[in-house]
């Protein structure tokens, strides 16, 4: 009925409260002993107590658990004391069949406290601090019964009832406790017609919706663990207990076999889902305010880092569950939104995400305790809404709508001056400019309703000026609100931007202005540390949430896992986990958010490294983000860094390595919903079918390149340079020089226009190539030196080293004459090839390397065989790694002439041999099957 | 009732050109027996479990209905009694009826062995709708009308389960073509806004029962919902001389009153339902607006509310609500109210537009386009829906100048009322540099100000733009025509007008005196 959002605060009283409270009357009885009487030990009495908070704190669901869990759970935690504490609880549970025995109950668990005269008398008493977890907990309960009317009395009593007989009817534990199926006669009637329901298809059929809401099954998968058995179980009997005949209607239903088959038929007519929902909500009770909303908010991070184990239906299932039991928690909305975001259904995520800040006006769930949250409620929080929305569009590729959106969002957070919203929505226009392809904001910035875009900049300016004044404003506003993760995040953004692109200054005119265009490595080194320091900083920040319920979340799996033996003598050693793919249980002090900042900034560096040519530190950078960083990374940074990992074996070890490797990591993340993946595997065929030959092959695999790049989400360009750039190379290799050499053309033209410098590198690089294969090496010069000076610019040091080889190649070309000018190229180059080159570049120079003597007109192979046979040996080794057929059989050639030339026959025979092997692969590339392909 | 109809034929199917089915003639009952008379006696004083419980070993269909209609609203009754003490921190969980699961097991089994008349069907079909199985209720819903056609309830229930035009096709096929089927397609239709059609029945009906209050009712809430304004006044006025204790469908008078703004007669409306019924939702709706004519809204918003408590989904109060939200500067609250209103039906556009003239409010027409969409995609024949997301285009965020124009055009095209879109057509293709465009929506706009003879800035800036516009295109004496009127206005548009015939005159090569001779 109100219409305003109003802050959930009020607590209910739950039959598992009531277990808890009498579980911690037992924890805290007062003795004469240093423990009280079943505890054996103080360890043993401490860990009660951790799991009585944890109970009362762990977010794993949101309704309350079953009384036949909580059995199982004191089981692992008590070892052999189970069966008497629960024998206990139980015992209490049963007595509390009439108003006035909760009001006993209630009036007797004062003792817990203690009294006020005997607390500084007898020091070793163990009694409750008031103000303590357990102590709060137990105020908060007896504050609620003494307010409760006795129409709440009495469902409390339905409710225990309920929990009791759920339990008891669980056949494999009820042998401990008899007490409850005498009491509860009262309760439980019509027991003879249960059996007559278990038959109903109707009834059965909700047992798939039921464990659904179960949260383990939407984790990792694996951890449903012992219990699964049994939770089936009561949930089955939870169904049971939801769908009895209603006891009042007194009516003599005898039903028989043909009633119940007419019944199925009318059934049929049903519509499934909406009998699921409707009764099963009957006796489920919700948890506390902060455990659900704790619960939710898991699961939105769960979202991020695991969506491929969220299933649509299931998760849909357990919404609708959750809205009967509250209807007036709107963060539902929210859930639902991003369950259909990341399953793709625009108009229901959408429709939802609207729904959410129309309830809630975004106040609602939303982590407000910002500083900047001081306007009046009344006008709520839409910018976040606007914010959630461009986001939303910018998922499905509405670049367009998602820069509108962005915009208002600015505008109304200029109107309540919000400045956190301002440096976050800003944030996310730059992340919007620089993650997407370049093309497709030109028309954007340039239209008239871009207004987020300073004034002071005309449409004239490129997006990578705009992009870098947008960066600089929003760090400074984040500097300025002092919160570590927008800092850290605009720094990660900014160590991007000087990647890749050249700074210049914005405005420069006269001859003092600076001219040299150059990236800047230090800069991005220092941008990529200074980011994750920051994060040290986050205490002090608004973004540190209470974590205590996760951990409570995590203490409780941990204990389920254990299964039967007990937790105390289980905790030496559980550390270690068998699965190196799943992540550790163990949740961070950190928060999920700003340890996901700190795995990005390794992953940058990697980037980082990869294109200024240190294979070993992307290796390094992408193992630390696979390694530490797992649990909180979203699934796309992750796998990325597992590509990365893959690329460096394919690269350094050969296929065989890189393919048994990305198996493993397709079952980790599915293909169909990680595009990286999907993508690595492509690249890696294609550039194994061109070494082998295979030339159809590699043009079919590179046509399916080219079908990503027509995404729903926007074209990459970068993406589409690649497709341009492997298009041209599959001609290469075929050997049709001008159709190759008018697609690298148009390459390098398309990089041009969008300022894609690093790709225009490459192509001017191919284009060389291309001239040099096509044995044109005076034409071939102009542009191999051009690549050279552009990757100078931006120190891409490895490129830049094999553009110096095909510079040297060249040189070799144009005849003899020029070979100790190609030498000496490659003796420059030499160092950072054999450091940091991959096996097809290190074959490549040591081939020309071994050329270049032989042409040398001075140099003789009698007097001094190695310095031709070494390298050549190298190469050789490294290409049949490779399976390199073309380079292979050029390097066999020169090795058996070499040997003819020493009169060394055996050997000679041996690299004919060899060179006929790969040349009649060569020739015939269909023969040979992959067993690892 | 139904003794009556059986006991004459001549009743039992009006004279119409039409060719209906005959009425089913129902088998005559067993006999009421003490049970059943002392078990209707009980439930007649709100008794039901003590009236179901009386008639526990009863055989007869009409025991039987009985019985379980009993049980239905004991069940119905704890529930709304649970729903207040179940209320947690999460608002109120959706409590059950506990019967429905008994009833639904008992009905079916009478219905297959063929032991139920249509009232049980009606009852089966109530209980099979609160369950959740709405196909089955349908047809269910259908036997029982077929059965026995003047049970209105049952036809209401079938009517509040057709939700769309195609299920409402669909139950067309299986129900019998009896006139009550009439009743039951006008009301349908009403309910999912095709007035037209559902005014036609209407109208036909009221050939046949000239003096029902009732079709005087609907006919007057279909005029209503086509802003027949007059038309609507007219007959609820009628309504209230033959019906001066009727509170049913008075708050669709009260807004027609509210529209017109006739405080008065919206005083003397809420003073009298006030004193009939004051707890019924419909008294506290018309309180409500009246005072939100008076520009009390505070008190407005106590009044809907209480509408509220009444009836959790009384549509048109949560909307009503949403506006005085709007008006109190509330808008968080006003968009809450706007969203539960859209909720209970999706296809309320009002409430759709209610939200997006709220974020327009707050300076988010981005936001609020969606709604707008959504509001003009319900009733895309209403201009006012069109005008509202043209101005959301328009607007200086956006400047979105195209996608307004073609909606302004379309509102321009449903016959826009307040004449907003002519002459924001004509200034925006203005704007655009579109000065033909521009030119052909000023005389349209021009002559339609002519016609509804008003006065006032948009009339001058049409005739100095078409003066100018025609001076320029050489059209003098059209340009003439302009200017002369324009004459008739204040000094600066006789500035203007005497600027663009003193160009005229010098192009012409008359001497300039030749003006002010005319003048005044």
């Amino acid at each position: 009925m109100d219409t305003i959002w109003r802050p959930a605060t009020s607590f209910t009283l739950t039959p598992h409260k009531i277990s808890v409270c009498a579980l911690i009357q037992l924890y805290a009885t007062p003795s004469p002993d240093t423990v009280p009487f079943p505890f054996s030990s103080v360890s043993q009495h401490n860990c009660f107590a951790i799991f009585l908070i944890s109970l009362i704190k762990a977010t794993d669901d949101f309704v309350e658990q079953s009384l036949e869990r909580l059995i199982m759970q004191l089981k692992a935690v008590t070892g052999e004391l189970d069966m008497f504490i629960a024998h206990r609880l139980t015992e209490r549970l049963s007595s509390l069949s009439s108003a006035d025995e909760l009001f006993n109950f209630f009036a007797g668990l004062q003792v817990v406290f203690g009294s006020n005269e005997t607390t500084n008398l007898e020091d070793e008493q163990i009694s409750l601090d008031t103000n303590s977890i357990l102590g709060m907990f137990v105020r908060r309960c007896t504050l609620t019964f003494n307010v409760l009317s006795f129409e709440g009395a009495c469902h409390l009593l339905t409710n225990i009832a309920a929990y009791c007989d759920q339990f008891s009817s669980c056949s494999d534990l009820s042998h401990y406790y008899s007490p409850i199926r005498r009491t509860f006669s009262v309760f439980v009637v019509n027991d003879s017609k249960k059996e007559a329901e278990l038959l109903d298809p109707e009834k059965l059929r909700l047992a798939n919706y039921v464990p659904d809401h179960d949260p383990h099954r939407l984790e990792a998968g694996s951890s449903a663990g012992l219990l699964t058995g049994t939770q089936d179980c009561s949930s089955f009997f939870r169904i049971r207990e939801v769908q009895r005949v209603p006891t009042q209607a007194q009516v003599p239903v005898k039903p028989k076999i043909s009633s119940l088959e007419d019944k199925i038929e009318d059934r049929m007519l049903c519509q499934p889902n909406e009998v699921g929902t409707n009764d099963t909500a009957g006796h489920l009770v919700l948890r506390t305010n902060w455990q659900v909303q704790g619960f939710l908010k898991e699961k939105a991070d769960l979202f991020e880092n695991k969506k491929a184990f969220f299933r649509l239906h299931e998760f849909e299932n357990m919404l609708k569950l959750l809205e009967k039991l509250a209807p007036e928690l709107h963060r539902v909305h929210y859930l639902r939104h991003l369950n259909s975001l990341y399953h793709e259904d625009y108009i229901n995520s959408l429709d939802n995400l609207r729904r959410y800040f129309d309830y809630s006006a975004g106040l609602e769930g939303i982590d407000t305790s910002s500083s900047s949250f001081a306007s009046n409620p009344r006008d709520g929080k839409y910018e976040t809404a606007l914010l959630c929305l461009g986001i939303l569009h910018c998922h499905f590729g509405h670049f367009n709508l998602a820069m509108q959106a962005l915009t208002e969002a600015v505008q109304i957070c200029h109107k309540n001056s919000d400045d956190f919203g301002l440096a976050c929505t800003l944030a996310a226009i730059c992340d919007l400019l620089s993650n997407i392809g370049v093309s497709s904001m030109n028309g954007i910035l340039g239209s008239s309703y871009c207004s987020a875009i300073p004034a002071s900049l005309d449409a004239s300016l490129s997006t990578q000026r705009h992009l870098l004044v947008l960066l600089k404003q929003s760090l400074e506003r984040a500097e300025s609100l002092k919160n570590a993760r927008l800092i850290a995040f605009n720094r990660l953004a900014l160590a991007k931007f000087d990647l890749e692109q050249i700074k210049r200054p914005l405005l420069s005119f006269g001859p003092n202005a600076s001219t040299r265009l150059r990236t800047c490595p230090i800069s991005v080194c220092e941008e990529l540390r200074i980011s994750p320091y920051l994060l040290s900083e986050f205490g002090s920040d608004a973004a540190s949430l209470p974590t205590d319920g996760s951990f409570c979340t995590s203490w409780l799996k941990k204990l389920e896992k254990s299964g039967s033996s007990s937790i105390l003598l289980d905790e030496v050693g559980s550390g270690c986990n068998d699965d190196s793919l799943s992540s550790a249980t163990e949740p961070s002090v950190l928060p999920n958010c700003i340890l996901q900042l700190c795995g990005a900034s390794y992953l940058a560096r990697a980037a980082s490294w990869e294109l200024y040519g240190s294979s070993a530190l992307v290796r390094l950078n992408a193992l630390v983000h696979a390694i530490c960083f797992a649990d909180c990374s979203s699934s796309s940074d992750s796998s990325l860094a597992y590509v990365k990992l893959v690329q460096y074996l394919a690269t350094y070890k050969g296929y065989q390595d890189a393919f048994t490797a990305l198996s493993l990591v397709e079952k980790r993340f599915p293909p169909l919903s990680h595009l990286h993946i999907q993508l690595l595997r492509l690249q890696l065929l294609h550039e194994h079918f061109i070494h082998r030959g295979c030339i159809k092959r590699a043009q079919q695999v590179c046509d399916e390149l080219g079908v990503l790049v027509s995404s729903a989400s926007g074209v990459d360009m970068d993406l589409k340079a690649e497709v341009n750039l492997r298009h041209a190379r599959t001609l290469l290799a075929a050997k049709q020089f001008d159709q190759a050499a008018s697609v690298a053309h148009s390459l390098f033209c398309m990089c041009y226009e969008f300022n894609m410098q690093i790709k225009v590198a490459s192509a001017l690089l191919l284009m060389a190539e291309i001239h040099k294969k096509a044995e044109n090496a005076c034409t071939g010069l102009p542009y191999a030196l051009a690549s050279l000076t552009y990757c100078q610019s931006f120190n891409l040091d490895l490129l830049g080293a094999s553009a110096t080889l095909t510079l040297a190649d060249l040189w070799l070309c144009l005849g003899s004459v020029h070979a100790k000018r190609a030498l000496s190229l490659l003796h420059q180059v030499l160092p950072m090839i054999l450091g940091h080159g991959g096996l097809e570049l290190r074959a490549r120079a040591n081939i020309s390397i071994a050329k270049c003597y032989l042409a040398d007109s001075t140099f003789s192979v009698v007097e001094d065989p190695n310095s031709v046979l070494d390298p050549l040996n190298h190469a050789t080794e490294e290409l049949e790694i490779l399976q390199y057929h073309e380079l292979a059989t050029e390097a066999f050639y020169l090795t058996a002439l070499i040997y003819n030339a020493l009169g060394k026959f055996e050997e000679r025979e041996a690299a004919a041999t060899s060179f006929k092997k790969h040349m009649l692969a060569l020739e015939n590339p269909g023969d040979q099957e992959d067993s690892f392909l | 009732m139904r003794r009556r109809f059986r006991g004459s034929d001549v009743f039992s199917t009006p004279s119409t050109s039409m060719s209906y089915v005959g009425t089913p003639v129902l088998v005559e009952e067993e006999i009421e027996n003490d049970y059943y008379l002392l078990a209707k006696a009980y439930f007649d004083s709100r008794e039901y479990r003590r009236a179901a419980h009386v008639l526990r070993d009863q055989t007869g269909k009409k025991a039987m209905f009985l019985r379980g209609y009993a049980l239905y609203l004991a069940g119905e009754k704890r529930k709304e009694e649970e729903m207040i003490e179940l209320e947690g921190p999460f608002g109120k969980g959706t409590t059950i009826n506990c019967e429905l699961g008994g009833l639904e097991q008992e009905l079916c089994m009478h219905r297959k062995k063929g032991s139920i008349d249509p009232f049980g069907l009606y009852l089966y079909g109530v209980v099979l709708r609160d369950r959740g199985c709405d196909d089955l209720a349908r047809a269910v819903l259908v036997e029982s009308v077929n059965g026995y056609p003047w049970n209105w309830n049952a036809w209401s229930e079938l009517q509040s389960l057709c939700t769309s035009i195609d299920i409402l096709n669909n139950v067309n096929v299986n129900i019998k073509n009896h006139w009550m089927k009439d009743f039951f397609f006008a009301s349908a239709y009403l309910e999912l806004k095709i007035y037209g059609e559902a005014l036609k029945k209407y109208e036909l009906l009221q050939g046949n029962f000239s003096l029902s209050d009732y079709v005087q009712a609907q006919i007057a809430t279909a005029q209503y919902s086509l802003s027949e304004f007059d038309e609507a006044h007219a007959i609820f006025d009628d309504l209230l001389k033959n019906d001066p204790y009727r509170v049913d469908t008075m708050d669709v008078y009260s807004n027609v009153l509210y529209a017109k703004e006739s405080c008065s007669a919206l005083s003397c409306l809420a003073h009298r339902v006030i004193s009939t019924d004051k707890y019924r939702p419909e008294s506290c709706c018309i309180i409500g607006n009246y005072y939100s004519l008076k520009g009390l809204h505070e008190k407005a918003v106590i009044y809907f509310r209480r509408a509220l408590r009444l009836n959790r989904k009384y549509l048109s109060a949560w909307t009503l609500m949403g506006h005085e939200y709007v008006e109190m500067k509330n808008p968080a609250a006003a968009v809450d109210a706007y969203r539960r209103a859209v909720d209970i039906n999706v296809r309320d556009y009002r409430a759709w537009y209610g939200l997006g003239q709220t974020y327009e409010l707050m300076a988010m027409p981005f936001y609020a386009l969606y709604y707008y969409r959504k509001s003009a995609y319900l009733q895309p024949t209403d201009a006012r829906m069109w005008v509202a997301l043209a101005q959301c285009y328009e607007s200086g965020q956006l400047n979105m100048l195209d996608e307004a124009i073609k909606c302004y055009k379309r509102a321009a095209n449903y016959n826009e009322r307040e004449g907003i879109a002519l002459s924001k057509l004509a200034e925006l293709h203005d704007k655009l540099g579109r000065r033909d465009q521009a030119a052909m929506y000023y005389k349209l706009d021009l002559e339609r100000m002519d016609e509804e003879q008003r006065e006032g800035p948009n009339v001058i800036r049409a005739l100095s733009f078409l003066a100018e516009h025609c001076q320029s295109q050489n059209k003098h004496e059209e340009a003439q025509i302009y200017c002369t009127r324009l004459l008739d206005y204040t000094a600066t548009e006789k500035e203007t007008a005497r600027n663009i015939m003193g160009m005229k005159t010098s192009q012409s090569g008359f001497p300039s005196m030749e003006v002010d001779q005319f003048m005044p």
